[in-house]
């Protein structure tokens, strides 16, 4: 067979208008004899791309760039102002899982109701409920009204009702962020079943690891407009080095408020400016694995003697990742400049995905009273890319199998 | 090459028209019974409502307040021409939020929405059908006669089905973008109500000749007002077991039904292209 397009989308525009007081009704529009005071936003402009059939397409972007709103035009919930789109085949549009549903109907109705807007007839339905009930596991409560479900639940019924409307062209926005992680897990199973029946699949996602592993191609929309376009690797690269690149001088414009701030402590010690170091120079975003070092430059009215410096890391939900001093190290005990730079160097950083702060203090260290303490104020981020472990640290760790297996795998 | 997910032999149908169908079930079925639902009663509070005003109107009508209207019992008049009545105002109270109350829905599936609307009318004409079948006890009891020109009500249904869903398809969609739009229609309702013979007869208005400006102005109103022509009829084939008396009101009538329809289908398709960013 050969791949013809599925989806054309051709110099598509679009124009929402903002309220700044906005008529709401008749009686305010005729007297005002106008609708109201807007701005025009181009949410869209001029985009164009070709999805083949059984390609994969991921759309990325930050928050208001247009990737809902593309998704909206493709399926046919918003009109472009300008240019076409034009999509072959049966396109399911997974923009809600389970928009529709009656509150007081069971799980059951909702299925037809739910599946009927979405373009699943009621004899097609009787043969494959048991499949969708199945699918979404919810054998003990489908005659149960969905007011009685939880979020996951709820979720979890409308994509098995999705899925099965056994599109050509699946269009996917954020809907699998809720419900369990297992059920995610079985809903990109589904997904990757999909690809490889060679259907079309256009995703957008926040987390960019669904868009890598299943997309091949990726667009990333910036203020509307495409801003670059190519392989899914190569895309996604691109735009996490931008990601990361704003948010690390967000954090720098951060910890330099905290230098301006902070007056120096007891006795005049100070700390003058802290930063972090990775590979490329000073930065505040991390992968892991990623060589770190944490730069603390200080002062003092004099020579500093017998001082301690201290480190911790606290990761945003409050809990200590790790903690360091210089007591019982050299440093501890030498006599140490006025001015100078003290270091922390972790050669290869071992923690896993989540946004840390540091806390850095400085004190005398056979009296134990501190110069100065600045707590949580050096934020930086841990990224961990095609690392599959969860949780705090990646431990460094081997897995042994039975003798027999291991005898096997090395004689093949 | 992978094997499909979906067996061939259940093949989904690529017709919209069967989907359509499908969909407006569902929906009409969602309008009618998600409502009483987790009552005792169930559905049958649906009947309660037309079972107790015809009960009321009946006992009320003819005991206590007797108004004389030659050739038919009171009650019986005033339910025929009701019947009519009530369809119209029905469609359009239930429609007028049938898209704003539905916004989540608009806002992430896409389908025709339009199904949404024609769904409440169609639950309102099942509530007419029960109240037409209920009318049958009553003809009974006041020994009204059925004639041949009953054979006409489908016509003349017909007539106020185009009327109420022009209507209520235009009004619906104003609404989106109009929100008082509800509150001006049901006030309007009310007035228009008193402009329509249901509860006074049409030929005794125009059987008087002379009268104040006010009066002439209300004469012309009368006929300007397609209901009155559709109400009259009803009244004629039910309550006086005769064929209509107005054929050229109920020509009139037809013709500004099938205007009204087209017009409120081409206003909601039209306006409908900006409901999802509207909501």
């Amino acid at each position: 067979m050969a791949a013809g397009v599925a989806v054309r989308v051709r110099d598509v525009s679009k124009r929402f208008r903002i309220y700044h007081r906005r008529n709401l009704t008749l009686k305010q529009a005729l007297l005002q004899r106008r609708r109201g005071v807007f701005e025009e936003f181009l949410a869209l402009q001029g985009v164009s791309f070709e999805v083949e059939q059984g390609g994969a397409l991921g759309i990325i972007g930050e928050n208001g760039s247009g990737k809902s709103t593309l998704l909206k035009c493709i399926a046919g919930i918003l009109q472009p102002d300008r240019g076409s789109i034009e999509t072959h085949g049966r396109v399911a549009a997974l923009l809600e899982l389970g928009a529709g549903f009656h509150p007081e109907y069971t799980g059951r109705e909702n299925v037809y109701l739910n599946g009927a807007l979405i373009g699943l007839p009621r004899r097609y339905i009787d043969r494959v409920m048991d499949e969708i009930v199945a699918f979404s596991e919810l054998e003990r409560f489908i005659d149960n009204p969905v007011r009685t479900y939880s979020s996951g639940m709820y979720a979890r019924l409308g994509f098995s009702i999705a899925v099965h409307l056994d599109p050509d062209v699946l269009v996917v926005d954020e809907v699998l962020a809720v419900g369990d992680e297992a059920f995610q897990q079985r809903c990109y199973d589904r997904i990757a079943r999909m690809r490889a029946e060679g259907r079309t699949l256009i995703m957008v996602s926040h987390a960019l690891e669904p868009i890598r592993e299943f997309c091949s191609d990726c667009i990333w929309l910036d203020r509307g407009q495409v801003r670059e376009r190519g392989s899914a690797a190569t895309v996604v690269a691109r735009y996490l080095a931008e990601v990361n690149a704003r948010e690390s001088a967000l954090m720098a414009g951060e910890v330099e408020r905290v230098h301006q701030l902070v007056p120096s402590g007891r006795g005049g010690v100070g700390v003058t400016r802290v930063r972090f170091e990775g590979a490329d120079g000073p930065t505040h975003v991390f992968e892991t694995g990623d060589p770190f070092e944490m730069v603390i430059e200080y002062h003092a009215p004099a020579r500093l003697e017998g001082a301690r410096f201290s480190v911790g890391f606290q990761r945003e939900d409050g809990v200590m990742a790790f903690s360091t001093t210089t007591e019982d190290t050299e440093l501890a005990a030498s006599s140490l400049p006025p001015r100078g730079e003290v270091r922390l160097r972790i050669p290869s950083l071992p923690l896993l995905e989540g946004l840390f702060r540091a806390s850095v203090s400085i004190s005398d260290a056979r009296s134990g009273e501190p110069y100065t303490i600045l707590e949580n104020a050096f934020p930086f981020r841990v990224r961990s890319q095609g690392v599959k472990e969860k949780g705090m640290a990646l431990l460094g760790h081997r897995w042994e199998l039975p003798a027999a297996i291991a005898r096997r795998s090395v004689e093949a | 090459m992978v094997k499909p997910s979906i067996p061939p032999s259940v093949a989904l149908p690529r017709s919209g028209h069967a989907l359509n169908r499908e969909r407006l079930r569902q929906l009409v079925r969602r309008e009618l019974t998600a409502r009483y639902r987790g009552s005792v009663m169930g559905v049958a509070w649906s009947l309660l409502n037309p079972v107790v005003y015809m009960i009321v109107y009946t006992v009320v009508f003819s005991k206590f307040m007797r108004f004389n209207i030659p050739g038919t019992p009171y009650p019986v008049y005033l339910l025929s021409g009701l019947l009519a009545w009530n369809f119209l105002t029905q469609s359009i109270s239930a429609s007028i939020n049938s898209i704003l109350g539905n916004a989540a829905l608009v806002k992430k599936v896409a389908f025709p929405w339009i199904m949404l609307t024609v769904a409440t009318v169609i639950s309102a004409f099942v509530n007419y059908a029960i109240s037409l079948v209920l009318l049958a006890p009553l003809l009974i009891f006041f020994h009204v006669p059925v004639s041949p020109a009953l054979a006409l009500l489908p016509v003349v249904t017909a007539v106020l089905f185009a009327f109420a869903l022009g209507l209520s398809l235009g009004l619906a969609a104003v609404n989106v973008y109009f929100r008082d739009i509800e509150y001006l229609t049901m006030i309007a309702i009310q007035v228009w109500f008193f402009m329509t013979p249901v509860i006074y007869q049409l030929d005794q208005i125009l059987a008087i000749s002379q009268g104040s400006r006010l009066f002439t102005v209300f004469r012309w109103i009368l006929y300007v007002n397609p209901m009155t022509w559709v109400v009259s009829a009803f009244q004629d084939l039910i309550a006086f077991h005769r064929w209509p008396a107005h054929w050229p009101g109920l020509l009139y009538a037809a013709g500004v039904g099938v205007l009204v329809l087209a017009a409120g289908t081409l206003l909601f398709q039209r306006l409908s292209r900006r409901f999802a960013e509207e909501l």
